[in-house]
């Protein structure tokens, strides 16, 4: 990762704690009532995906705050797009892989774990944190365990509150269009 | 740019808790969103020729279909936009079924998670362009390096289908190991008996004209992928013409040369003339040009010392032969040919761990201490003792000491067990029993395995043979082997027993890849385990198939395994060969590949790092990354590694899953 790239003065959050909120527990409380957490679940096609329609073929209910997009493999997940999600609103990222060693494309996850370590650490200079960004494996099987950690990520992120981004969407400067017209990109793998 | 949305109430599935009238109201005004249409069932047969009617009549130039999980229906609406004359990848399917009304309890906030899931559809689609599936022509023919059961059977079964195969065999003999053996376990079966019938189908049965048999060559270069590769074979020098020489072995017996007999592991000496043994096929001699007399002379080298005059033109094989002239063809010659394939089957079988890496068994230093490939042989009619047991100084054993395990199941050697070893083991038992009626038969092991529906009662034979013990012991380490009077002395440091007193010692050790089969990986570029096998795309889905497309494997190659097991995997090995490679059928390429922008790409090869098909190669003149699109499987990890931005994946580029994710989130 070259964190060269980066340009602080255009990623705003980046000075900021993000936490402030939590030295004041009144506001906490206020955030958690009414506070909905946006999350984007990137699942592979082959594990979690399943997993998450396993979870619907049995009925499960759970909380509707996880969008999920799907991916062919969780090695697909480019750092970018875990920036981009809160840069477009999101409060919290999940990915989810298949097991170790279950990886339908012999070893993505092992690269989007690695991937998501690089991450965390950026999360928390970035003032984002790094609770904020989940990494975990499900198998097709899995409909339960779906559940359970889609339920705690909105847990963690509902107590966590929103990101406090005044500004942050100026990070798009550095993605989507942007980035293809600019030519660069603000992390490499 | 037309984008068309329909939604399904899959009966009240969706819509007992997502409205779909309030889904068309979130998403109206949504850029190019040109109309919103609700069915009861879109995959119902009516709900499919409404589908194909209107996709026809409103002329969309993209597509959203918002109902169950794509798993399910994605290949259905695909088929009714390539019906509807529509590229089938210019649509998005929305899961509002498993991932939304089947899992939330709320009505409104069931309505507003499809809502948004529907949203990032309809950004994203605009994202797809059309994407066309490829065809490339394939050679249906088959290259199987490896004559043992494995690689024989797959050759015959391929070969009955009337497809071309080349059998590529080290060996100047085909048959492999067990060809070698006088019985087989679990029932004692004469192996040569066996394995002649397939052996014949293969040289003179009805389909042989389809196998091109290579005895003594060896694979030394592949290039290309699945349906077209290239290999280059080098064919070793017989010299002897295998389609004229009838087999008689006149020309053996006049020969003045002995060396060390590699096929009896040693135990006896062969001519440099020599058929492998008796019964080998091709049946047919060779010459060994490092033994040869002549040789010594045509082709001095440092090790070969001058040799006496009279010597250098021996002819006594050539003027021997009953057939004349011709047959013995001393000029023969050293060839590479190229073949184009298919498919690749390796079936390069296994070999024995180096008992001589456990100093304490003394192999290699006693002489009466034998591998179990070794008692094999001497067990065999066409042995060095032609199947008499024997010490090494010729007397008639009183006493056989099998030592099981040897590396198995240790984590100093191999922390495998190979599974076949207590099979041969009670199987030396009973054919000890049957040749010398009191000998006693020692056997020391750490575990005594005996799976499937005939080996225990192969086990029970063994134990009731009357001279026969069973002792266990924790660590190949506790065994100390000494010779003592010209017997063997065998003890267990654990034990406060006497040190068993035996005339031969039969070392059964782990079954362990063979020598060259890295090499042979290397060139292949197929991937080790371990252990050093052959790694298999998956242990249980798919034991056949290696981790690059088009090699398939059979046999001790992949796994320690028995004559059973390979000879049933070399089928599996031909039935994917024969499933995925058919005759006159192009290759379909999958368009959902990465793909490289080489004006942006720097050449610095961090996408051939991470992709684990090798399906990114290297354009040297260039300095650029190139997919290949038949090996490319579309994961799309090397396009998230790029650091520069040039690796794309098709119809999962960063534009279409940025806009997904600004969608989702809208």
């Amino acid at each position: 990762m070259n964190e060269d790239n980066v340009n602080r003065d255009n990623v705003p959050g980046c000075c900021n704690t993000g936490l402030e909120s939590e030295s004041e527990p009144e506001l906490k409380f206020k955030f958690e009532s009414e506070f909905e957490p946006k999350i984007v679940g990137f699942l592979c096609n082959w594990c979690s995906y399943a997993g998450a329609d396993k979870a619907g073929g049995s009925q499960k209910s759970y909380p509707p705050n996880v969008n999920v997009i799907k991916v062919m493999c969780s090695g697909r997940v480019d750092p970018q797009f875990v920036l981009k999600a809160y840069a477009a609103g999101a409060d919290g990222v999940l990915i989810l892989a298949c097991h170790p060693g279950d990886c339908h494309y012999k070893e993505g996850n092992y690269r989007a774990l690695q991937r998501h370590r690089m991450l965390l650490r950026m999360l928390n200079q970035l003032g984002i944190g790094s609770e904020r960004c989940r990494f975990d494996y499900v198998s097709a099987g899995e409909g339960d365990r779906f559940v359970k950690i889609l339920t705690e990520m909105v847990d963690t992120i509902r107590t966590l509150g929103p990101i406090n981004r005044p500004g942050l969407n100026n990070i798009d400067e550095y993605s989507s269009e942007k980035r293809s017209e600019n030519g660069y990109s603000i992390i490499g793998s | 740019m037309k984008i068309g949305v329909y939604f399904c109430n899959c009966g009240t599935n969706i819509s007992d808790k997502v409205d779909s009238g309030q889904v068309g109201q979130k998403i109206e005004g949504i850029e190019n969103v040109s109309y919103f249409k609700t069915l009861e069932l879109m995959c119902s047969e009516e709900g499919k020729e409404f589908l194909h009617n209107d996709l026809i009549g409103e002329k969309p130039d993209r597509v959203v279909f918002a109902a169950c999980s794509p798993r399910e229906h994605e290949n259905t609406f695909m088929r009714i936009l390539s019906g509807a004359d529509m590229n089938p990848y210019l649509m998005q399917m929305v899961n509002i079924r498993e991932q939304v009304a089947w899992v939330t309890e709320d009505k409104d906030k069931a309505t507003a998670k499809a809502a948004n899931f529907i949203k990032g559809a309809i950004k994203r689609v605009s994202f797809h362009k059309p994407l066309e599936k490829k065809s490339i022509e394939m050679s249906p023919d088959v290259l199987i390096i490896g004559a043992g059961p494995a690689g024989l059977k797959a050759a015959l079964t391929i070969a009955e289908t009337g497809r071309k195969v080349t059998l590529v065999e080290k060996r100047p003999v085909v048959g492999g190991q067990p060809v070698l053996y006088e019985d087989v376990f679990p029932n004692l079966e004469c192996a040569p008996c066996m394995l002649e019938p397939m052996l014949n189908e293969i040289l003179h049965g009805e389909h042989a004209e389809n196998i091109e048999i290579l005895t003594m060559s060896e694979v030394i270069d592949l290039s290309g992928f699945y349906g077209n590769f290239i290999a280059k074979i080098r064919k070793s020098p017989r010299f002897v013409d295998k389609e004229q020489c009838i087999g008689c072995g006149e020309c053996i017996g006049v020969c003045p040369v002995a060396v060390k007999n590699e096929f009896n592991n040693g135990l006896d000496d062969r001519k440099a003339i020599s058929l492998s043994f008796a019964g080998g096929l091709p049946n047919v001699p060779f010459i060994d040009m490092k033994a040869c007399l002549r040789a010594k002379v045509a082709a001095p080298s440092a090790e070969v010392a001058a040799t006496p005059a009279e010597n250098e033109d021996c002819r006594l094989c050539d003027q021997s032969c009953p057939l004349g002239e011709g047959i013995i063809k001393f000029d023969d010659e050293e060839e590479v040919i190229e073949k184009h394939m298919g498919a690749i089957i390796v079936a390069v079988g296994a070999s024995l761990y180096d008992a001589g890496l456990i100093p304490g068994l003394g192999y290699g230093k006693i002489p009466d201490v034998y591998t179990a490939f070794e008692f094999e042989r001497l067990l065999s009619s066409s042995g060095p003792t032609g199947g008499e047991l024997k010490t090494r100084s010729g007397s008639t054993p009183e006493s056989i000491a099998i030592i099981h395990c040897v590396g198995s199941l240790d984590s100093n050697h191999k922390e495998y067990c190979s599974g076949i070893c207590c099979q041969y083991a009670f199987k030396f038992n009973l054919m000890i029993e049957h040749k010398l009626h009191d000998a006693r038969v020692h056997h020391l092991y750490k575990e005594l395995v005996y799976p499937g529906k005939e080996e225990y009662l192969l086990y029970k034979r063994a134990k009731e043979n009357p001279n026969a013990s069973f002792t266990r012991y924790s660590s190949i380490d506790t065994i100390g082997i000494n010779s003592e009077d010209g017997r063997v002395r065998v003890k267990n440091t654990e034990s406060g027993k006497e040190a068993l007193i035996a005339d031969m010692v039969v070392l059964c050790p782990a079954m362990v890849p063979t020598k060259g089969s890295g090499k042979l990986g290397e060139l292949l570029d197929t991937t080790n385990d371990m252990f050093g096998f052959f790694e298999e795309l998956h242990g249980r889905l798919d034991s056949a198939r290696s981790k690059v497309r088009g090699i398939y494997l059979a046999g001790t190659c992949q796994s320690p395994m028995n004559i059973q097991q390979a000879i049933t995997q070399g089928m599996a090995a031909a039935g994917y060969v024969l499933a995925g490679l058919v005759e006159g059928k192009k290759l379909d390429v999958e368009p959902i590949t990465a793909a490289v922008d080489e004006d942006r790409c720097a050449g610095c090869r961090i996408c051939m790092t991470v992709c684990p098909y090798k399906a990114i190669g290297f354009d040297m003149e260039k300095q650029k990354a190139s997919v290949n699109e038949v090996l490319c499987l579309g994961c799309g990890t090397c396009v998230a590694a790029c650091p520069a931005g040039a690796m794309s994946s098709n119809h999962f580029t960063n534009d279409a899953i940025y806009a997904e994710i600004e969608g989702v989130l809208a």
